[in-house]
């Protein structure tokens, strides 16, 4: 029970803040399925700056996770600016650019990791080896059964990811830019008429989720995966859409979308584990959030209503 | 003042070659296509080596250009064949995105649904014993019904719940990977090779080391096939009520629904066309490029195909180029990698370039579009 | 120093193939209320959008209370105290009126001395007193989607007090709204200009300038005609002047001869994608050699009542029978087989497939039949043929013939397809929704001479317009709907306009 709330948390944050970075962006108007190209390439950056500085300095690599976070917030969002550019700038298809960008990462870190490896190690490896971040248990309230679990065997990343996670609410919600930005996705008309620039705004919009997406992915290479490789395509930022379009483009029900998520997959494993099945079983029970995420949709498609002008190229020079 | 007039006459002499818009379809795709490879050659530069050497080893690799020496029964002849046998699953799931897209609708659920017609025809009839001239067309068959079902299911879904296709068909991607994979471990594998098990010849689409003057050939069968069914689909979309009704929905749901078309059934029928031709691609290639199946491996073909349907401007002679060209990139690289010594990882790299450039290019069209309508007026005030 | 707190001068502005201003030069008077008058396509609007900032003039200066400005940016206009109430409401519909209005001037405050916020509850207390001072009445905490058309109006309006507008251009202001509710917005900018304010005033409506304006400036296809004193002038001198000949307001019309019945409508329920009915229980009958008209304000269920006709909604409740026949269940492309045609009320997302060639575009609605298509297969030649024909036949123009790709061609001629198209089906029923929305004087009148021809040949035809003169002049019968109910249906000589105004309210109740 415990390992399933321990495991199921460790996945559903990460997933959460990049379904955080989908909820900017979309809200803002720019259709985003570039996620798994953001968070791959994010965490990209971030494994191999902490990759390198960990060589040159003599660093154990479990130390530089902070660096490598950091890092990989600035790779996703750089990488970002393409989406950006082709979608706003140069008024592409905004889906046809998402799937360019997941294209493109795959390929791009699939060789500079390669040729990277090569040059810098010497080694012909497709993987960057980071091993797992340090977990911690706040000890007293752990002890509590059920809740415990909550607060046993944390990453430090999940602790971040609830603070970042609060602010991007704060922002979204309270602020001018927020509200803004959130008008730009219902009626970018009227942001312009309010003197707004609405191109600058969904840019933005489209780097935070490219910050945040990088962020997402970084933790997962630091901990499901304990590695930087091509397996970083998961499909972790399809999966944060289902979980964005569940939660009706709203934060707090997409915290509950992936919260479901990661418990089917962590229970799932768990059931497996339990049965003592096989271990071609678990890729049974890995279908669970996929087909979770097919049979909600069928559901609730009806009632979730997208941002009026999502997708929709502005074009403010209508006559 | 006649620095600027030179300025811009320049740019206009720039744009000039894709100024005709007659002729954007091949020009534009072609401008990404140099843009691309500029930009890869940088990339082979700044690792130190000669991008021309390397471009030259391509097409070498792909049986284009000829080898300095060919190991015994081959030939640039066969290393054609390799190229063809290779494009052929290509060049379908190129047309299944390509009905899709004509439909409004994306298809980037091809590789799942690839998989799921090449593992059913693959244990249908690869394991069944039957005769070459059943089984080879029952394999075909079988890869066009699932195929067509998978993508009439993600058509239907979207008709009657209005859910997304691309996060439909992502889904049902992963679902496949996973849910094959199980299969394939639990009962179809092969513990050496830790692949599915080898099909039998006779279901096998490609005539693997065929004999003929010395040489050994696989003689792709589904290339003529290929090549038919995309002239097939231009006739279907340019001449027939069925295209004009596909088109009419992708390109207005709502005048195409005014107009008494049915949109959901199309919408199905669209998808069923589009996953049965990605059903195709996905028999043609784990029973005729390959002859088994990896487990928990989507293949990539069929992200490529959205880069080749994108490049190919949705045309089916324009998806039957650029699979072409695309095939060559992947085909050639492995010869480029051992010759020029340049990691074989940039073929998707120049890919997803190609792919990325063509992306610009409605920008590129309509930024044409307006220079040529700013220098009519400046003709027009200045005259 | 002049005494004009706006002056533009040789202000000229060209777009790709016209020229929008042709040296135009007015000046306006602090506290008057100045109009602009012309047609669609005079330049009204593109002369008032360099004033607020969209456009700059390719040639002309602008003076601002006598000092020469350069208006870079809406922004910069509003910075010049100068605000638009545009024509097309620019409004978020899930934020409340308060959101709306100070989206992009947003009053802030500190949580904690820190985190910066938007202050609502203080900027909603002032809009309150703004909206009192002025007459306008809201409720700020209100959203936008539970508000009539000319409440979203006067958010508008506030929009721009809100930003301390000293100059307020209205740009077409009645077009969607009733009588009554013109009646109630003349008078608020009367007390605008009471209070100081300086209103320009777009309009194509000679009683609206009659009433409020003091002065006027006629426009004729980018050239400045006039500018008049308006206490001086009669409304057909402005006319002329405005048209640059003599108009006929009211189509020469023989009186209907009305024959056997073809359309019954008969307890006509029709809901919404939230359930929510928006057309209740409507009943009427439309003959051969009849026009019915439905009026009312926007959003009242005439289009929906229109779609149910053909096909395009579901109808959840009654019966519709075409020439006796009940098509309730038919589909589309059966209703249009058995006598429908109809002319939707967005040309551009129903009408038309914008990247379709024109020749396509005329057969959109018989591409499936002989002779365009025999066995499947569908006959190029046929469809050129046909379209040529229709081309020559109607009169519709278009750069390269029938090759146009739609897109391209002006919103007149696209309309001119559409009918065409239309009227060569030759169904026994037409629906006309909003035929003369966006299209030129001209164009209005030959459109309903269409109608009135198409009525005369036997034809039963329902049309639904917003444009209550526009119903005045062509309808033989008029339905009034409010709020998805039929008010009142009466012969369109026994009523009144301002009595159809009131049934529009829902005011008036037999």
């Amino acid at each position: 029970m415990d390992t399933i709330i321990i495991d199921g948390l460790s996945f559903a944050l990460p997933l959460f803040i990049i379904a955080i970075g989908g909820i900017y962006s979309e809200k803002s108007g720019i259709t985003n399925l570039a996620l798994e190209g953001f968070q791959g390439f994010g965490a990209f950056i971030g494994a191999m700056s902490a990759v390198l500085i960990a060589n040159a300095f003599g660093t154990d690599i479990q130390n530089l996770f902070y660096v490598a976070l950091l890092f990989a917030m600035i790779g996703g969002m750089g990488f970002s600016i393409i989406h950006a550019v082709l979608s706003i700038k140069f008024k592409a298809d905004q889906v046809i650019s998402g799937v360019v960008i997941n294209i493109l990462a795959l390929a791009l870190t699939t060789f500079l990791t390669t040729q990277i490896n090569a040059l810098v190690f010497g080694a012909a490896s497709d993987k960057f080896r980071l091993g797992v971040s340090e977990r911690f248990t706040i000890e007293g309230v752990a002890n509590i059964p059920v809740i415990g679990a909550v607060f046993t065997n944390v990453y430090p990343f999940e602790v971040i990811i609830i603070v970042i996670a609060f602010f991007a609410w704060y922002l979204l919600y309270k602020t001018k830019f927020g509200m803004r930005l959130r008008a730009s996705g219902e009626n970018p008309h009227s942001v312009d008429a309010a003197g707004v620039n609405v191109s600058k705004i969904r840019f933005s919009a489209v780097l935070i989720s490219g910050l945040l997406s990088g962020l997402g992915g970084m933790c997962f290479a630091y901990s499901i995966s304990a590695n930087f490789s091509s397996n970083i395509y998961m499909g972790y930022g399809f999966l944060a859409i289902a979980a964005l379009i569940f939660g009706n483009w709203r934060i707090l029900p997409t915290l509950a979308a992936c919260l479901l998520f990661g418990f089917a997959k962590s229970g799932g494993a768990f059931i497996a584990q339990s049965m003592a099945l096989p271990s071609s079983f678990t890729d049974l029970f890995m279908i669970l959030p996929y087909v979770l995420t097919l049979l909600l949709l069928i559901f609730f498609s009806k009632s979730n209503r997208a941002p009026r002008a999502l997708g929709e190229i502005y074009d403010k020079g209508k006559r | 003042m006649s620095k600027d007039k030179k300025k811009k006459s320049l740019r206009y002499s720039l744009i000039r070659p894709i100024s005709n818009e007659k002729w954007q379809p091949i020009s534009i795709p072609f401008v990404s296509i140099i843009i691309s490879f500029i930009a890869a050659a940088i990339v082979i530069l700044l690792i130190g080596k000669n991008p021309l050497q390397a471009f030259y080893n391509l097409f070498q690799g792909a049986g284009i250009l000829p080898k300095p020496s060919y190991a015994g029964y081959k030939s640039m002849l066969t290393d054609f064949l390799s190229l063809l046998n290779a494009m052929t699953p290509l060049v379908f799931a190129s047309l299944a995105v390509a009905v899709a897209f004509r439909a409004g609708l994306f298809n980037i659920g091809v590789s799942g649904q690839m998989l799921v017609s090449g593992f059913l025809a693959t244990i249908i009839v690869g394991y069944s014993g039957l005769d070459a001239i059943i089984a080879k067309p029952l394999v075909l068959l079988i890869g066009m019904v699932a195929g067509g079902l998978m993508g009439g299911l993600v058509g239907w879904l979207k008709y009657k719940f209005n859910i997304n296709e691309v996060v439909t068909t992502i889904m049902l991607n992963y679902i496949a990977q996973y849910v094959i994979s199980f299969f394939i471990q639990m009962y179809y594998i092969d513990p050496v090779s830790r692949q599915s098990k080898y099909i039998s010849e006779a279901a096998r689409l490609t005539l693997v080391n065929v004999e003929i003057a010395n040489l050994k050939m696989d003689i792709p069968l589904g290339f003529i096939l290929a090549i038919i069914t995309a002239i097939l689909i231009k006739f279907v979309m340019d001449k027939t009520v069925v295209g004009f009704e596909i088109k009419a929905v992708g390109n207005n749901r709502n005048a195409a629904k005014y107009a008494g078309i049915k949109v959901g059934r199309n919408t199905v029928l669209a998808m069923v066309i589009s996953g049965g031709l990605a059903g195709l691609a996905g028999v043609t290639y784990y029973l005729g490029y390959f002859s088994s199946i990896q487990p928990k491996v989507l293949s990539s073909i069929g992200f490529d195909s959205i880069a080749v349907s994108l490049l190919g401007n949705s045309h089916p002679i324009g998806v039957i180029f650029s699979s072409f060209l695309v095939s060559i990139i992947d085909q050639g690289s492995t010869y480029m990698s051992s010759q020029a010594g340049i990691r074989q990882e940039i073929s998707s790299v120049i890919i997803g370039l190609i792919l990325l450039f063509s992306a610009c290019g409605a920008y590129l069209k309509h930024k044409v579009s307006r220079l040529k309508e700013k220098e009519v007026d400046q003709k027009e005030s200045e005259s | 120093m002049s005494d004009y707190i706006v002056e533009m001068k040789h202000i000229t502005k060209r777009f790709p193939g016209i020229v929008a201003n042709d040296d135009v030069s007015i000046g306006i008077k602090k506290g008057e209320i100045f109009a602009l008058l012309g047609e669609n396509g005079a330049g009204k609007s593109t002369l008032m959008s360099i004033l607020g900032g969209m456009y700059e003039p390719d040639e002309g200066e602008i003076y601002i209370r006598g000092e020469k400005v350069q208006i870079s940016s809406p922004n910069h206009a509003a910075k010049l105290n100068i605000g638009m109430v545009h024509q097309h409401f620019k409004l978020v519909s899930d934020y409340t009126i308060t959101e709306n209005i100070i989206l992009g001037v947003e009053p802030m405050k500190k949580f904690a001395g820190l985190f910066p916020y938007v202050d609502i509850r203080n900027a909603n207390r002032k809009i309150e007193e703004l909206s009192k001072n002025f007459g306008l009445e809201v409720d700020p905490t209100k959203k936008i989607a539970d508000l009539t058309v000319s409440m979203q109006q006067r958010v508008e309006i506030l929009k721009v007090l809100y930003r301390e507008a000293e100059i307020l251009i209205f740009d077409e202001p009645t077009a969607v709204l009733t009588p009554q509710e013109i009646e109630f917005l003349l008078g608020i900018i009367e007390g605008l200009r009471n209070g100081g304010k300086t209103i320009i005033l777009i309009t194509h409506k000679l009683e609206e300038i009659k009433k409020v304006a003091d002065r006027c400036a006629v426009l004729n296809k980018g050239n400045l005609v006039d500018v008049l004193d308006v206490k001086e002038t009669s409304t057909k001198q402005m006319a002329q002047l405005m048209v640059g000949r003599e108009v006929n307001f009211e189509s020469a019309k023989a009186p209907a001869v009305m024959k056997e019945e073809v359309l019954k409508v008969d307890h006509l329920t029709v809901k919404n994608e939230d359930g929510f009915e928006v057309v209740k229980d409507v009943s009427f009958t439309i003959h051969s050699g009849e026009i019915f008209a439905i009026a009312g304000v926007a959003d009242n269920g005439q289009v929906e009542i229109a779609d149910a006709i053909a096909g395009l909604t579901k109808v959840s409740g009654g019966k519709v029978l075409l020439q006796g026949k009940d098509i309730t269940n038919e589909s589309i492309r059966n209703r249009t087989e058995m006598g429908i045609s109809y002319i939707p009320e967005d040309r551009q997302s129903f009408g038309l497939v914008l990247d379709f060639d024109l020749s396509t575009n005329l057969a959109l609605k018989q591409y499936y039949r002989e002779p365009f298509a025999s066995k499947g297969i569908l006959s190029k030649e046929e469809f050129e043929q046909f379209g040529s024909k229709l081309i020559d036949k109607y009169d519709i123009r278009s750069g390269q013939g029938i090759k146009t790709q739609v897109r391209s061609m002006s919103g007149g001629n696209q309309q001119k397809a559409i009918i065409a198209r239309e009227i060569e089906l030759q169904s026994p029923l037409m629906i006309f929704v909003q035929p003369t929305r966006g299209v030129d004087i001209g164009a209005i009148e030959n459109i309903h001479k269409m109608m009135i021809q198409q009525r005369d040949q036997g034809k039963a035809i329902l049309l639904v317009s917003l444009e209550l003169d526009e119903i005045m002049n062509v309808a033989d019968t008029i339905g009034v709907i409010y709020n998805g109910q039929l008010q009142k249906i009466a012969s369109s000589e026994s009523l009144t306009t301002n009595e159809v105004g009131e049934y529009m309210m829902g005011a008036k109740h037999e």
